[in-house]
């Protein structure tokens, strides 16, 4: 029967021409939603390698009128003192711009052993800014004060980096360079991954440095971790005392977790507008389809009646009705599948390849799916189709 | 062999009531070739719909060799139709997407039969309507007489006992018209095939075993 029914089809081949593009269209929709909302969720899913949660950020314009680095960094020691003295502050650090769910972006790009290694986020830190986003130490340590004097410059990186740069192989004591290979650091500890652009996204090669007394000059954000008692009325005195310390300063003091949403929303809003864009595109395909195959079953009357007429039960028609669909769809998916396996081989979106052969995998599910459900109903009616009257049409 | 009795069929609507079958019993033995003529709308083709199992009569019995088909559900049905009964029709009823052969296999692939055997029985029933040299063809490219030896030899594909043929010269000129009613006289005469066959033309009916007469739902003759 297989043979008969692909038979049928592929002699109508110039007639399902039509339904046969349209099934592609959506396969390709449909992966191409899957592969974003797989990559979205296989992201969530990790970790977030800190707590944002009792993190605030403060930011603040740096227009201290000295130049004297000395008396930049006893004034911003001075104010981390103070922040710190309040009871509902439990750690401080200075840190650059680009913190997670900031939109900042730092990068550089690095040098190991002659491979380089592109677009590595690059956070400028203090030696509390481990405690305020309550980052977990994988190997070796975090920075601390004996780190002001060194020879080659310590450097903590993260695992993600580790794994591409070493591997298995510790990675605590190895020097890495600059892309120029001027400056040689060395690794001092390595750090879990922090998700640091929203829970959607990919973890990003990462690299800390430790903030020198000459890099005061030109930071403007500060981190701190809260207690649990810290409420609107700290805001406003710590806002205050800003506002007195930073003269005709702008001050803006922001909660990660609000910061955190407002990324998440901004990062799933695209992939919301093409889901409904594609839901629109399917619920078309999916009438276009069920039109199409209601048409073929007016169309073929009396070859429904005469197939009942030498054998064929209400049901056998209904099953061979429903079974052609599905063929017809698995002529456009094998298609579908050769365009869709050029994404990963191609690298076309930068996304893990397992991402996209999940994608692939969701996107035949759900067109079977569609195709079966469309092509019931009129499968259904065809059964019913009484052989003697379908006979005497023409 | 087909054993009629009082077979009534009504024809409802919600305002009107046809009687388009009133009251037939007819007896057809094994190996007849009958005839059954009769005006438009006397309800031929109804009463050959009915012995064919396609339509169901609102009253009466019908019997098929020594089985009463009455009250037969779908399944069964279909399966006494494959195996028991081969259909032509007037206006063929072939699948113009199917090759020849391909067309004629159809019955079998409702049956158990294996790929190679279905075509080599599909060959041999082209070969007995003197379409060997046609089997890769598409009935597009038929004239009207080969298309109806096309639709003969589906028919006779599974060897059915009983062939019931709606008007197969009906759209086709005399000579053509006589080669078709030659084969159909051949597998009475030679397989024994019960034949029963509606027409409109008395020079066709005059060469059956037997003419029944039908007006207004009526045996007549």
């Amino acid at each position: 029967m297989f043979k008969h029914l692909f038979k049928l089809i592929w002699n109508k081949k110039s007639q399902n021409f039509l339904l046969l593009i349209e099934i592609l269209v959506s396969f390709m929709v449909v992966f191409l939603l899957s592969s974003s909302v797989v990559y979205y969720m296989i992201n969530y899913q990790k970790p977030m390698g800190m707590d944002y949660k009792p993190v605030w950020m403060i930011q603040y314009n740096n227009e201290l009128p000295t130049k004297n680095t000395d008396s930049i960094v006893m004034f911003y020691d001075a104010v981390k003192q103070h922040i710190a003295s309040f009871p509902e502050v439990a750690e401080v650090s200075f840190s650059g711009n680009n913190i997670p769910f900031s939109s900042s972006f730092s990068s550089t790009d690095i040098s190991n052993k002659g491979v380089k290694y592109e677009r590595i986020s690059n956070f400028r830190v203090e030696d509390d800014f481990i405690k305020v986003w309550s980052m977990n130490l994988k190997e070796g340590r975090w920075f601390n004060a004996g780190d002001r004097i060194y020879k080659d410059r310590p450097i903590v990186i993260n695992e993600s980096l580790k794994k591409k740069m070493f591997g298995d192989a510790p990675a605590t004591g190895q020097l890495i360079s600059n892309k120029e290979e001027e400056s040689k650091w060395r690794v001092i500890g390595v750090v879990e991954d922090v998700k640091d652009e929203s829970d959607f996204s990919p973890v990003m090669d990462g690299m800390y440095l430790r903030i020198d007394t000459g890099t005061f000059k030109w930071l403007s954000t500060i981190t701190l971790k809260v207690n649990s008692n810290a409420d609107a009325a700290f805001e406003s005195r710590l806002s205050k005392y800003l506002s007195n310390t930073f003269k005709n300063s702008s001050i803006e003091i922001a909660h990660l977790e609000d910061m955190r949403k407002e990324k998440n929303r901004s990062k799933a809003m695209p992939v919301v507008i093409f889901m409904i864009v594609a839901g629109f595109l399917i619920i078309n395909v999916a009438l276009g389809i069920f039109g199409v195959l209601w048409y073929n079953i007016n169309k073929r009357k009396s070859e429904i009646g005469l197939r009942r007429a030498i054998g064929a039960t209400g049901n056998t028609v209904s099953i061979q009705l429903v079974s052609e669909s599905l063929l017809l769809a698995t002529l456009s998916l094998i298609l579908g599948v050769f365009f869709a396996v050029q994404f990963p081989l191609l690298h076309v979106f930068d996304m893990p390849s397992n991402v996209y052969f999940i994608a692939i995998g969701i996107a035949i599910i759900f067109i079977y799916l569609l195709v079966f459900i469309c092509s019931l109903y009129p499968g259904k009616q065809a059964a019913g189709i009484h052989p003697a009257i379908a006979l005497h049409e023409e | 062999m087909i054993h009629l009795k009082n077979i009534e069929k009504v024809y409802r609507t919600s305002t009107v009531e046809t009687l388009a079958i009133n009251g037939i019993s007819l007896d057809i033995a094994k190996g007849e070739f009958l005839s059954i003529m009769g005006p438009s709308g006397c309800g031929k083709s109804t009463l050959l719909n009915i012995i064919g199992l396609l339509d169901e009569p609102s009253k009466g019995s019908i019997r098929i060799g020594d089985q009463d088909i009455t009250g037969f559900k779908d399944q069964r049905l279909a399966k006494f139709r494959n195996e028991k009964l081969g259909f032509i029709f007037q206006s063929y009823h072939l699948i113009n997407d199917l090759q020849v052969l391909d067309n004629v296999e159809l019955p079998l692939l409702y049956r158990n039969v294996s790929d190679k055997e279905r075509r080599q029985l599909a060959a041999e029933a082209l070969e007995k309507v003197g379409l060997s040299n046609r089997m890769k063809h598409f009935p597009t490219q038929l004239s009207g007489g080969q298309r109806q030896r096309v639709a003969i030899a589906r028919a006779i594909v599974g060897r059915p006992e009983i062939i019931l043929a709606d008007e197969p010269t009906g759209n086709l000129d005399s000579a053509m018209g006589n080669e078709i009613m030659d084969i159909l006289i051949n597998l009475n005469k030679n397989d024994g095939t019960t034949i029963v066959m509606v027409t409109h033309d008395e020079h066709m009916a005059g060469k059956t075993h037997r003419l029944v007469r039908l007006f207004d739902g009526s045996q007549v003759q």
